[in-house]
C-alpha cells in the first residue's frame, strides 16, 4: 500500500461510524415528525400489541397459580425484558424489510458507491420509530415486576442488565439479517422473514415448557431462548444460575457475526442485473 | 337492502375473480409451505405452554375447561384465524398509497363485492391448505375427540359467517386508510382487538365474568367464539344453533351495512379531493 | 497527463443458468447444473486521462454497465487489468468509492425523507471533507445553478431535474478523481438537459475531474464529449475523437429537400420516389429517404454518387422549394455503427490505430 493509501486508512477514527450514524438518524427522525398522524398511529398499534401480551398473561393468572414454577411477576418480567431486546431490531434493523425490493428492482447497486460498509450503509438508512412505544412499556412492565421481585438495584445489577440487553438483542438482530439474506439467492425472501419473525413471540415463554428435543431446538437452532429465558435467569435465579446463561453473550455475538457474514457474502455476489 | 339483491347478477363475473386468486396464491408454493410449519410450531408452543399451565392446577379443569379442550380450542381458532384472515388491509392500504386506488372507481362493478370475490382465492385455498389439514391433525391427535355429526355441519355455515363478518372488519380498516394514509398501525391494533376479544388468544371461559359479559356483546367473539362453541360443546339443541348462528347472522348483515355505509361516505373523501 | 483509468484486455463472463419454464421446470432449475457462459465485455481496453471528459455509447446490452461496473469497483474482471486512480477497484471497494463519484440518472444516491443540505452534510463526513473544501464547493454550486434555494428541500419533493442536478453536484462534492455519469439527463425536458449538460461541462473544466458519461443521449454526447468510445456485444468498435468519427463516415452527407405542394410525406411517397431515383440514377441504390412533415432527407454516400447527382434526379421527380446540403449527425452515425455498417471500416481504422 502506498502512503497515500495507509494515510486514508487511518484518518478514519472508531468514532466514524457512530458519528454517522447519528447524523442520520436524527435527520430521518426530524422528518417523519413532519408525519404526525403516522408517527402517533403506529406507536399506538405496537403499544396496542403488547398491551394485548401483557393482558394475555393477567387473563391466564386469574384462573392458574403458575406456569412451570414460573409466578406471575416473573413472567412479566420476562415478557418485559423479551420487549426491550426485541426493540432495537424493530427500531435501527427495519431496513431489512425492503432489501428484497431493493435487490429485485436492482436499487441496491446505490449502496454500493459510497465508502462505507454496506451493511451499516443499509441498515443505517430507516429508523423505525414504532418501537419507542414498545422500549418504554417494556421499561415499565420490567420495572413493575423487577420491584415485586424485590431484586436488588446496584452497579452490579445494572451492569448485568445492560450486557443481557445488548447480547439478547443481538440475537434477534442476528435472526432477520439472516432471513434477509436469503433475498440474494432466492424468490420468496419475505416468506422467510415473516417466518422467523413469528418466533420472537415464542422468545417470552420459559424454555423449560417444552420437551427436551424442543428445549434444544430453541436454544441452539432458533436460539429465542437466549432473547428473554436465559438471561432473565441470572435475575431471577440469582442462586442457581443455569450454565447457559453465561454463554449469552458469547451465543449472540457468533450468530450475529455468523448472520452478517452471510448478508455481505449475499451483497458481494450480487451486483445489480444484466449488462 | 336493494344493493343486496342486485348481488344475484354479476356473479359468473366475480367467481372469475376466486380462480385467479387461487392461482396467483399457488404461485407461492414456498410461502405456503412455511406458512403451514409456521403454524405447526405454533401449536407445538401452545401445546406445550397449556401443559405447562394447567401442570400447575391441582384438579385439571379450570372454568369448566380442561387441557384438552383448551387445546382444541385454541388450535381450532389458529386454524379458523388461517382461513378467514385476508390481506384485505394490506392491499387496500398499500394501493392508495400509491395512487392506484383510484383506478377501481374505473372498473363497473361494485368494489365491496369485487374485493370479496378476489380474495375469496385466498381463503378458499387456505381453507383446502391449511384449515382442513389443521383440523384433521387437531382432532387425530386428540383421539377423535371433535364429535363429528350435525354440529359439523352447522359449523360449516357458521364459518362462512365468521368470514363474512372479519372480512366487513377488515374492509372497514382499509376504509379508514383513505382518511389517514397510515394503515399499519391502525392494522395492527384491530388484530390485536379482534384476536384477544373473540377468544382466540385466550379461550373466553377464562375471562373475569363482567369482561366475559361485555365482550359477548361484541362482534368478535362471533368470529372465533361462535364456531368453535358449536362445533366442540356436547349435546345443543337446535334452538341452540340457531341462537348461535342468529348472533352471526345478526353480525354479518350489521357489519356488510356499516362497511358499505363507511365506504360510501368515504369515497366521496376521494371524489372530493382527487385521492 | 496521467492515465486516470486503464484498461487492458478486460473481459467479463457470466455464468448464466439455463432457465426452464413452468413449474416443473423452477424445480428443475434448482438442482441443474446447466449454465452457459455470456460474454458481457470482451477483451476491451482503453487508456482515459486525467481531465477528460469521455462518451461512452453502446446500445442495451452492449456491456456498457458491466464495463462502468468494474471501473466503479463493484464487479470483478474474469481476466484482464484495470486500474482506476492507481488503484485496481474491485480489490479495495471502499478506498476506491473514496476518490469516485457516481450519479444514475434515474435512482437517487441522497437521502430520500432529507432535506439536501443534510444530505451534503453527511456525505461531508463520509468522505471527511474539510470545512475548507465543502465551503468552497458549495459556493461554486450555488454560482452555477443557485443550488442554495433548494438546501432545506427534501429530495422526495424535488422534481426530477433538481433531484439530477442534487445528485451531480453530490458526486462532485468530495473532488474525486473520477466521476462516472450514467444516463444523467434521461427523462429531463430540453432547458433542464442543457442546464445539467453546461454544469458537467463546467464541473470538468474548472475542477479538472475526468469524467466517463454514459448515454444514449445525442445531445449529450454532441454538447459534452470530445472523445468517445463504442462498445457493442461485449466488444470495443469506436474510441476516438467525435471529429474522426464524422470523418470515419464523413463521405456521407445529407441533403434535405422541401418538395412542394406536400404537407406531410408518406411512407408510401417515400417508396415511390425511392424507385424512381433509382430509375434515374442506379448508383444511388444506398440512398436512404426518410422524411420529417413537410421535409425529404436523403442520405447520401458521397463516394458512391454525387450529392449533385442525386439533387438533379430529385428536382426532375419533384418541384424543389427549398434545400439545404447537412454534414452527416452524430446520431446517424453511432445508429449506422450500431446496426454494424461500420464493421469493415471499424476492421481498417483499427489497423491504422495501432
Amino acid at each position: 500500500m502506498s502512503e497515500i493509501q495507509l494515510e486514508q486508512r487511518t484518518k478514519r477514527s472508531l468514532l466514524f461510524y457512530p458519528k454517522i450514524y447519528l447524523m442520520i438518524i436524527t435527520q430521518d427522525i426530524k422528518s417523519k415528525m413532519h408525519y404526525r398522524a403516522d408517527f402517533f398511529i403506529s406507536i399506538l398499534g405496537m403499544l396496542a400489541t403488547n398491551i394485548s401480551g401483557f393482558v394475555a398473561f393477567w387473563l391466564i393468572f386469574q384462573n392458574f397459580p403458575s406456569i412451570k414454577g414460573w409466578t406471575y411477576h416473573e413472567m412479566i418480567f420476562l415478557y418485559a425484558f423479551s420487549l426491550l431486546a426485541l426493540t432495537p431490531v424493530q427500531l435501527f434493523f427495519d431496513n431489512n424489510w425492503s432489501l428484497r425490493f431493493a435487490v429485485y428492482s436492482g436499487d441496491f447497486v446505490k449502496y454500493c458507491f459510497r465508502p462505507l460498509n454496506l451493511y451499516f450503509y443499509f441498515v443505517s438508512e430507516v429508523v423505525d420509530v414504532k418501537g419507542v412505544g414498545q422500549f418504554v412499556f417494556g421499561l415499565a412492565i420490567l420495572i413493575y415486576s423487577w420491584e415485586h421481585l424485590a431484586i436488588p438495584v446496584n452497579f452490579q445489577t445494572i451492569l448485568l442488565l445492560i450486557v443481557a440487553m445488548i447480547s439478547a438483542s443481538l440475537i434477534m438482530i442476528a435472526m432477520m439479517t439472516a432471513a434477509a439474506a436469503t433475498c440474494f439467492w432466492i424468490m420468496n425472501s419475505g416468506m422467510v422473514m415473516v417466518f422467523l419473525f413469528r418466533f420472537k413471540d415464542y422468545a417470552k415463554y420459559p424454555v423449560t415448557i417444552f420437551n427436551q428435543a424442543f428445549q434444544i431446538f430453541f436454544s441452539f437452532i432458533i436460539p429465542i431462548g437466549f432473547v428473554s429465558y436465559y438471561p432473565s435467569l441470572v435475575f431471577l435465579r440469582p442462586g442457581h444460575i443455569h450454565p447457559l446463561s453465561y454463554l449469552t453473550p458469547l451465543v449472540a455475538l457468533v450468530f450475529f457475526y455468523g448472520s452478517y457474514k452471510l448478508w455481505m457474502r449475499g451483497a458481494m455476489k450480487y451486483s445489480g442485473t444484466g449488462s | 337492502m336493494a344493493e343486496i339483491q342486485t348481488k344475484k347478477l354479476p356473479f359468473r363475473r366475480y367467481f372469475a375473480l376466486t380462480r385467479g386468486g387461487i392461482l396467483e396464491l399457488t404461485a407461492f408454493r414456498m410461502s405456503m409451505a412455511l406458512d403451514f410449519v409456521g403454524n405447526i410450531i405454533y401449536m407445538i408452543v401452545v401445546y406445550f405452554l397449556w401443559s405447562a399451565i394447567y401442570e400447575s392446577t391441582p384438579t385439571g379443569i379450570v372454568n369448566g375447561m380442561t387441557f384438552s379442550d383448551t387445546l382444541i380450542y385454541l388450535t381450532l381458532a389458529s386454524a379458523i384465524f388461517s382461513l378467514v384472515e385476508v390481506y384485505l388491509v394490506w392491499q387496500m392500504g398499500r394501493d392508495i398509497q400509491s395512487g392506484q386506488f383510484s383506478l377501481y372507481f374505473t372498473k363497473p362493478t361494485d368494489f365491496f363485492l369485487y374485493q370479496f370475490f378476489n380474495q375469496s382465492g385466498n381463503i378458499a385455498t387456505g381453507f383446502i391448505v391449511t384449515f382442513l389439514p389443521t383440523f384433521l391433525i387437531v382432532d387425530f391427535l386428540s383421539s377423535w375427540r371433535i364429535p363429528i355429526g350435525v354440529n359439523t355441519l352447522f359449523f360449516a355455515i357458521s364459518l362462512i359467517f365468521s368470514i363474512v363478518i372479519n372480512f366487513c372488519i377488515d374492509f372497514m380498516v382499509g376504509t379508514l386508510c383513505l382518511y389517514t394514509q397510515s394503515f399499519w398501525g391502525i392494522n395492527m391494533m384491530k388484530e390485536v382487538i379482534v384476536l384477544l376479544l373473540s377468544g382466540a388468544t385466550i379461550p373466553l371461559a377464562f375471562f373475569p365474568h363482567t369482561f366475559q359479559t361485555v365482550v359477548m356483546y361484541l362482534p368478535f367473539q362471533a368470529i372465533y367464539n361462535v364456531p368453535l362453541q358449536i362445533l366442540i360443546s356436547d349435546s345443543l339443541s337446535f334452538v341452540d344453533y340457531g341462537k348461535y348462528l342468529g348472533i352471526q347472522a345478526f353480525w354479518s348483515l350489521v357489519m356488510i351495512l356499516l362497511a358499505r355505509l363507511f365506504f360510501r361516505h368515504a369515497s366521496k373523501v376521494i371524489t372530493v379531493n382527487g385521492g | 497527463m496521467s492515465t486516470v483509468i486503464e484498461l487492458e484486455e478486460i473481459t467479463k463472463v457470466f455464468r448464466v443458468l439455463n432457465r426452464h419454464t413452468g413449474l416443473k421446470g423452477s424445480i428443475q432449475d434448482l438442482f441443474s447444473r446447466d449454465y452457459k457462459d455470456v460474454v458481457a465485455v470482451d477483451h476491451v481496453s482503453m487508456k482515459i486521462e486525467d481531465g477528460e471528459m469521455v462518451g461512452y455509447l453502446g446500445p442495451n446490452g452492449a456491456g456498457k454497465s458491466t464495463t462502468i461496473k468494474m471501473m466503479t469497483g463493484i464487479l470483478e474482471p474474469t481476466s484482464g487489468k484495470i486500474l482506476v486512480n492507481d488503484r485496481v477497484p474491485y480489490q479495495n471497494r471502499k478506498l476506491n468509492a473514496q476518490h469516485i463519484g457516481v450519479v444514475f440518472g434515474q435512482r437517487t444516491q441522497l437521502w430520500w425523507a432529507l432535506p439536501v443540505i443534510e444530505s451534503f452534510r453527511i456525505l461531508k463526513e463520509i468522505y471527511g471533507v474539510s470545512d475548507a473544501a465543502y465551503n468552497k464547493n458549495l459556493m461554486m454550486f450555488d454560482d452555477l445553478v443557485g443550488v442554495s434555494e433548494l438546501y432545506s428541500k427534501p429530495v422526495r419533493q424535488m422534481s426530477l431535474g433538481q433531484r439530477t442536478l442534487c445528485d451531480i453536484l453530490a458526486s462532485f462534492l468530495h473532488d474525486p478523481g473520477v466521476v462516472f455519469l450514467d444516463e444523467p439527463t434521461i427523462g429531463l425536458d430540453v432547458s433542464m438537459k442543457s442546464k445539467i449538460r453546461e454544469l458537467i461541462s463546467v464541473l470538468n473544466r474548472e475542477k479538472g475531474t475526468t469524467v466517463v458519461l454514459t448515454t444514449h443521449d445525442m445531445g449529450d454526447v454532441e454538447a459534452l464529449c470530445k472523445r468517445i468510445m463504442i462498445i457493442d456485444h461485449g466488444k470495443q468498435i469506436y474510441d476516438d475523437s467525435i471529429t474522426n468519427l464524422k470523418q470515419f463516415f464523413g463521405s456521407y452527407r445529407t441533403l434535405r429537400i422541401q418538395p412542394a405542394g406536400y404537407d406531410s410525406i408518406s411512407q408510401e411517397k417515400i417508396e415511390q420516389w425511392t424507385k424512381e431515383l433509382l430509375v434515374l440514377c442506379p448508383q444511388a441504390q444506398n440512398v436512404v429517404m426518410s422524411s420529417s412533415e413537410c421535409n425529404l432527407s436523403l442520405l447520401v454516400p458521397e463516394d458512391e454518387v454525387a450529392l449533385i447527382t442525386v439533387l438533379a434526379a430529385m428536382q426532375e421527380i419533384v418541384r424543389v422549394k427549398d434545400m439545404g446540403i447537412e454534414e452527416i449527425s452524430t446520431e446517424t452515425v453511432i445508429r449506422k455503427i450500431y446496426e454494424g455498417e461500420a464493421d469493415k471500416k471499424a476492421d481498417v481504422l483499427a489497423g491504422e490505430e495501432v
